[in-house]
């Protein structure tokens, strides 16, 4: 039972990390990608395959997992910096679809079909930190300083640029941003932080494929930010908490037969959200959107 | 007349078929107001969008102090002192009142503005000088979008100020206030007069382009028809006609 609730409180940790960039995207900047799931997905297999070739370390890990997921991420700022809204999310899904297949067929760099298994324990400064708790608590660490990080850039010019260019684009650059500039460093920073929280994962489960990181991993993680709150510090963890527990706990529910927990699931979620979206459409975290 | 600060040249812009904007010429003088008067569709805000390097002319020039800033991006157009409002005001809805001036005072875009805490210092007292001036200081904290129409209004202003620019575009300022928030609004456009701040605005309010503009550009169509003193445009038969969509010379 421990060790199960110190799995589940370790995904919490990381896909808190995921949800809190994809927060970045949507949340601040205003950029709806699909593609957060690819990423997700480029930050575990650079993870998994330096891992598995050079060294378990996980702050190499995270910093080749950042730099890739980084590097990559200006295929999204491309098209980000072209078109927007419904375009912009077309152009993602393309791009999501576009490394799921490269997730699939590229044997060599993602172990294919098979996906990479067998990835050694994380060490930290040499120090080993595979275990249960003591990833847990490399993964809550990690949590934290993402928030604190964000918290910081959030309350600064930076952050007041991005949700300047989320509101109103046009006026932001009547006012002087430099809005291909700031669409690039919201994407960067956003795919960056989202390639950390996919090394976490890579170690975490030990075995990476491309299915993780679908099309659904990335409607996953919108959901977590819009169920829990767009453009707030604490919506994308209030948000991650519920879907992930949510499952967990219906398995405690003696009325609900094992094999009609999925279908419970799916009605809750769907239930819950289009409630969310009439009675709070800012989200549980989020502040009420009125006019006086 | 001194030498224009602003200066605009055989402007052009068609979209599709339609010229908005044809063969314009403009100049705005340090300290002079000048009012863009027309019907709608004359092309006044393309006017605006041309100058602020929000749409690209076909042809002409625009020049800041004889210098060519055809063609550059609006947040460059911004950092040379060129500041604009916009009709339909387009504020940072979700942010609050003090955000939505703040932004207007932080020129770069990178992770950190120049300049360390004096700057700081100094772009807060910009901000707490503009809400004093718009009388929005006890609404700091409010979101944008939770603001009635005439303090929206006074918000757009307010960025507008903080910015500290020399010149002000202003789209439709005014429309829509009431008498006493259009008193107010007056009096803020003379403050910043005295102030040696060179006023365009595009203003449908002719009680108020009368009492602020010292000259008018007559747009329709896309074209200048004329430019002068507010006496002698708006006593004119024929532009007041075309204004007032009774007659197309």
């Amino acid at each position: 039972m421990i060790a199960y609730i110190v799995n589940l409180a370790t995904l919490v940790a990381i896909f808190g990390i995921a949800a809190a960039s994809m927060n970045l995207l949507i949340g601040y900047a205003g950029i709806f990608s699909l593609a957060h799931g690819a990423f997700f997905g480029i930050g575990a297999f650079a993870a998994a395959q330096l891992a598995l070739n050079l060294t378990p370390d996980l702050l190499l890990a995270f910093l080749a997992a950042a730099s890739l997921s980084i590097a990559l991420s200006l295929c999204l700022a491309l098209p980000a910096l072209r078109v927007r809204g419904e375009y912009f999310i077309a152009a993602s899904l393309g791009l999501q679809m576009f490394a799921v297949t490269v997730f699939h067929e590229a044997p060599s760099l993602t172990g294919g079909h098979g996906g990479l298994a067998g990835i050694p324990q994380a060490t930290l400064l040499g120090i080993e930190v595979g275990t249960p708790w003591r990833f847990l608590a490399v993964a809550a660490v990690t949590l934290v300083l993402s928030l604190l990080l964000i918290q910081i850039l959030m309350r600064g010019s930076f952050g007041r640029a991005l949700m300047a260019m989320r509101d109103a684009e046009s006026a932001a650059m009547a006012f002087g941003k430099n809005i291909p500039l700031l669409k690039t460093l919201a994407v960067a920073a956003g795919c960056g932080l989202v390639g950390i929280a996919g090394a976490l994962y890579a170690f975490h489960i030990s075995f990476v494929i491309g299915d993780s990181f679908t099309l659904e991993q990335s409607v996953l993680l919108q959901a977590m930010v819009i169920i829990g709150g767009a453009g707030t510090l604490a919506g994308p963890l209030v948000g991650t908490l519920l879907i992930l527990l949510l499952p967990a706990a219906l398995t405690f529910m003696p009325m609900i037969p094992p094999t009609e927990i999925g279908t419970v699931q799916q009605f809750l979620y769907g239930a819950a959200m289009t409630l969310l979206m009439i009675f709070r459409p800012g989200g549980i975290a989020g502040q009420s959107v009125g006019r006086r | 007349m001194s030498e224009a600060l602003l200066s605009v040249r055989g402007l052009s812009k068609s979209f599709g078929g339609v010229a908005a904007v044809q063969n314009v010429d403009m100049d705005l003088i340090g300290g002079v107001v000048t009012a863009l008067v027309g019907p709608n569709g004359a092309g006044k805000t393309t006017l605006f969008n041309l100058v602020t390097g929000n749409i690209a002319p076909d042809t002409g020039e625009v020049h800041l102090e004889g210098r060519p800033i055809t063609s550059t991006k609006p947040h460059d157009v911004a950092r040379l002192g060129v500041a604009r409002s916009f009709q339909d005001l387009r504020l940072f809805g979700k942010m609050t009142v003090h955000e939505n001036v703040m932004v207007a005072t932080e020129p770069a875009t990178w992770l950190w503005q120049p300049g360390g805490p004096e700057a700081k210092r100094e772009r807060l007292a910009r901000v707490d000088e503009a809400l004093e001036r718009t009388g929005l200081a006890g609404l700091a904290r409010a979101r944008a979008v939770d603001l009635s129409y005439a303090e929206t209004k006074f918000l757009s202003m307010a960025r507008v100020i903080a910015t500290g620019a020399r010149i002000w575009l202003l789209d439709e300022p005014s429309s829509g206030l009431d008498p006493n928030s259009r008193k107010r609004f007056v009096r803020l456009i003379r403050d910043a007069i005295a102030a040696g701040v060179t006023i365009c605005l595009i203003e449908h309010n002719l009680d108020i382009v009368t009492e602020l503009a010292d000259r008018i550009a007559f747009l329709d169509q896309g074209k200048k028809l004329a430019e002068g003193e507010p006496q002698a445009i708006l006593r004119d038969p024929t532009l007041i006609a075309i204004y007032f969509g009774e007659r197309r010379e």
